[in-house]
């Protein structure tokens, strides 16, 4: 049931000596969507490359569907069924949009069949149906150069489905969008993953979330971690890449922090009290020093900017001592004020996550 | 209401098709007919060269206007084609004898490669075979290799002075500077030089002169027109879109070969001379300039552009002996400057729109036509 779609095989591309990847491994199954985030020259873009031909690896091999890429052209690898979508929208300008998918959505792509063969009435019917899904029938007829950026956008991913492939490789599609044309564009990825392979790079971490089921971090050309959006926010690494900064912080302090952060701004409103009471309480609980104290305490203020929801930090916590933890942490937090009724909400949300005895709860309040 | 307004379209299409192929049939019988009988012989000749070199006009609109590959070598493959009719014009004589000017070399026997152009159906294939597969040797050569943009056009420069020195230099395979030039020769029996056979080589051109265009028309309407365009947009996409463009870069520039060839031996006949001075750099950027004049990607921009530059030419060179370049050099800056789009952009993009809202047909329009109509609205 499981197919691999997509093996990457201790992958090396070095550019006169620079390593834009670094013995990479990667692996995806068939039907997954796959969001690989980085910071900025991580790799991710010479990833796509390689995969799609543009670039030749220096080391090592990629297999799409069980056949090795090397040595295969751009054109071929894309009749292989691998589509792309590239980080600013390319699409053919001065093409109306019913002719740019059109001359995706031909089927034999070769010169004299092109030259002599007419749009074939499935092929019609294909573009029909896609300027339906992209929601641009109505400007069919417009040149592509007259769209919005957005819509631009949305008429590449058309195109690249339209060549109808297994794997779909997107590159930032929502860099530059509006929320509303952002949420637009995830939905759009989330139905094309119903049938496709897609992977989709990413660094909108709002977008990540909407979309993404499995994450891959790349750094330095090498794959971090792989995980859930939860799991892989919460690394310790991950952080460490993304925040420029070493964090000493275990994972699941990590996790215990986001929660007291989350609880914090429940009232949408973290006040200088409550985040006294979370980095004076863990920085004592933490610390192995009181020379770590102090440090923990600047480290700790960077974790209380995000409002994680809790159903997706609760499940990382392990054992049943983390979560006293956190209880307690909670408690201090919403009664250094008094209590409103947000607050106490997420505070039942909170306790039913937990599912700790009745007993053990109680008697932490009193 | 949709499949009504569908019919509608196809209506409109077959009625402007209709218009379209009247507009043609007149503009024929005016110039092959009504002309001659008119004009001047003396005008009448210079008309059919223009008219020839608007064929390669057409040649470089496909690969440079169409395909965006600004060739700066069609003077080979003109060439090429005025040679090879003019070969088979210097093989008029009593068989046994050379063409003259081999005696003068001390040449006895006729070089192989004169050998089939005895033939006149092997020359009529050859004028644009021979160009075609030189324009698509060097073609693959160019696309395979990924060269593009200024590189191009630089390498089909250099490509064009190689030739030209080589055809210089070749005294005793093609009489070298000197060229072919026709004397007293005939073909079918007729003099070419007379000024009857010449009215008949204007009306070939004109009737050559619309088979290129429609060729042209054919290639660019249609899937493949719109892959040439694509090409010109942006070429890594085309590839990630699953096609190779080199194969249909190769295609165009080899018929656009063709075409520069059929051209050449058109131009040979008509000016009883083809000498290798044809290859010379400037006169391959002046077929560029006719092409901008009249309107990249237009085909119709091409031969207006051709005519009207060789009309004005030849105008200004005779009422302005001394300084009639200057006028020259200053039609390019105008157009360059202020009509970017040629002289069928600039009618297509405001002259017909602001026409028509004279007339009261049409609105004035303030921005995009397309723009300014609702498309939420119009079915």
């Amino acid at each position: 049931m499981n197919e691999t779609i997509l093996e990457i095989d201790d992958l090396t591309v070095s550019f006169d000596g620079f390593k834009a990847l670094n013995h990479l491994k990667f692996k995806m199954n068939k039907g997954e969507l796959r969001v690989i985030i980085g910071p900025n020259g991580a790799g991710k873009t010479t990833f796509l490359d390689v995969i799609t031909g543009k670039v030749q690896p220096t080391e090592g091999n990629v297999f799409f569907k069980g056949k090795n890429l090397r040595k295969i052209s751009e054109h071929q690898i894309a009749r292989m069924g691998i589509g792309r979508k590239f980080q600013t929208p390319r699409v053919y300008l001065n093409l109306t949009v019913k002719e740019n998918l059109d001359l995706v959505a031909n089927k034999t792509k070769n010169v004299f069949s092109t030259l002599f063969n007419k749009s074939t009435e499935q092929d019609k019917r294909t573009v029909a149906s896609l300027l339906e899904t992209i929601g641009l029938t109505a400007k069919a007829e417009l040149q592509a150069a007259l769209l919005s950026h957005g819509e631009k956008q949305r008429l590449e991913i058309g195109m690249l489905v339209a060549q109808s492939p297994d794997l779909l490789l997107v590159d930032e599609p929502v860099a530059g969008l509006t929320d509303e044309e952002t949420e637009n564009v995830g939905n759009l990825l989330l139905a094309l993953a119903e049938s496709h392979s897609i992977i989709v790079i990413e660094h909108d971490m709002e977008f990540v979330r909407q979309i993404a089921k499995q994450v891959t971090v790349l750094h330095q050309g090498t794959v971090l971690c792989e995980g859930t959006m939860n799991e892989v926010q919460n690394d310790p690494r991950v952080i460490e890449v993304y925040l420029g900064q070493e964090t000493s912080l275990e994972r699941d302090e990590i996790v215990i922090v986001r929660i007291a952060a989350t609880m914090a701004w429940a009232d949408f409103n973290l006040t200088p009290e409550e985040q006294d009471i979370i980095i004076t309480n863990l920085s004592k609980q933490f610390a192995d020093s009181s020379e770590d104290e102090l440090l923990l305490k600047e480290e700790l203020i960077n974790f209380l900017g995000e409002n994680i929801p809790l159903s997706d930090l609760v499940p990382l916590l392990t054992t049943e001592e983390e979560k006293l933890k956190v209880l307690q942490l909670s408690n201090q937090i919403i009664n250094s004020h008094g209590i409103n009724q947000l607050e106490n909400q997420v505070y039942q949300e909170l306790l039913e996550l937990l599912n700790l005895p009745t007993e053990i709860v109680n008697s932490l309040i009193n | 209401m949709v499949n009504n307004t569908l019919a509608q379209i196809r209506q409109n299409k077959k009625q402007q098709f209709f218009i379209e192929i009247g507009v043609i049939i007149a503009i024929l019988i005016l110039f092959v007919i009504i002309l001659p009988l008119i004009v001047s012989p003396f005008r009448l000749q210079l008309l059919g060269r223009f008219l020839a070199l608007a064929i390669v006009g057409l040649g470089i609109d496909l690969i440079w206007g169409y395909t965006g590959l600004l060739s700066l070598g069609h003077g080979i493959f003109f060439a090429l084609g005025g040679y090879a009719f003019m070969m088979h014009v210097k093989l008029q004589i009593p068989s046994g004898e050379l063409p003259e000017f081999f005696n003068l070399y001390g040449v006895t026997e006729l070089p192989f490669f004169w050998q089939p152009f005895h033939s006149f159906p092997f020359t009529f294939i050859a004028i644009f075979i021979i160009p075609a597969i030189v324009a698509g040797l060097l073609g693959y050569l160019v696309f395979r290799n990924r060269i593009k943009g200024v590189y191009f056009s630089i390498l089909t420069q250099a490509a064009l002075i190689v030739f030209y020195n080589f055809f210089n230099g070749q005294q005793k395979l093609i009489n070298g500077t000197n060229g072919l030039k026709v004397d007293k020769e005939t073909l079918f029996g007729f003099l070419i030089s007379a000024p009857s056979t010449q009215v008949v080589f204007y009306q070939f051109t004109i009737i050559f002169l619309l088979l290129s265009y429609l060729l042209c028309r054919w290639l660019t309407s249609g899937r493949f027109g719109k892959l040439l365009i694509a090409i010109r947009d942006d070429e890594n996409r085309v590839r990630f879109s699953g096609y190779d463009p080199t194969w249909f870069k190769v295609l165009v520039f080899a018929v656009s070969g063709a075409i520069a060839g059929i051209s050449g031996a058109l131009y040979t006949v008509q000016t009883a001379i083809i000498t290798p001075s044809i290859m010379e750099v400037a006169f391959s950027i002046e077929m560029v300039i006719w092409v901008a004049v009249g309107g990249r990607a237009t085909l119709l921009g091409a031969i207006i552009g051709t005519l009207l530059v060789r009309l004005g030419q030849s105008f200004l060179s005779e009422q302005f002996p001394d300084i009639w370049l200057f006028f020259q050099g200053a039609l390019f800056l105008i157009v360059v400057t202020i009509l970017p789009n040629g002289i069928v952009g600039w009618w297509h993009n405001w002259a017909w729109i602001k026409l028509k809202s004279i007339f009261g047909l049409n609105p004035p329009l303030i921005t995009y036509p397309s723009l300014e109509k609702n498309p939420e609205e119009s079915p």
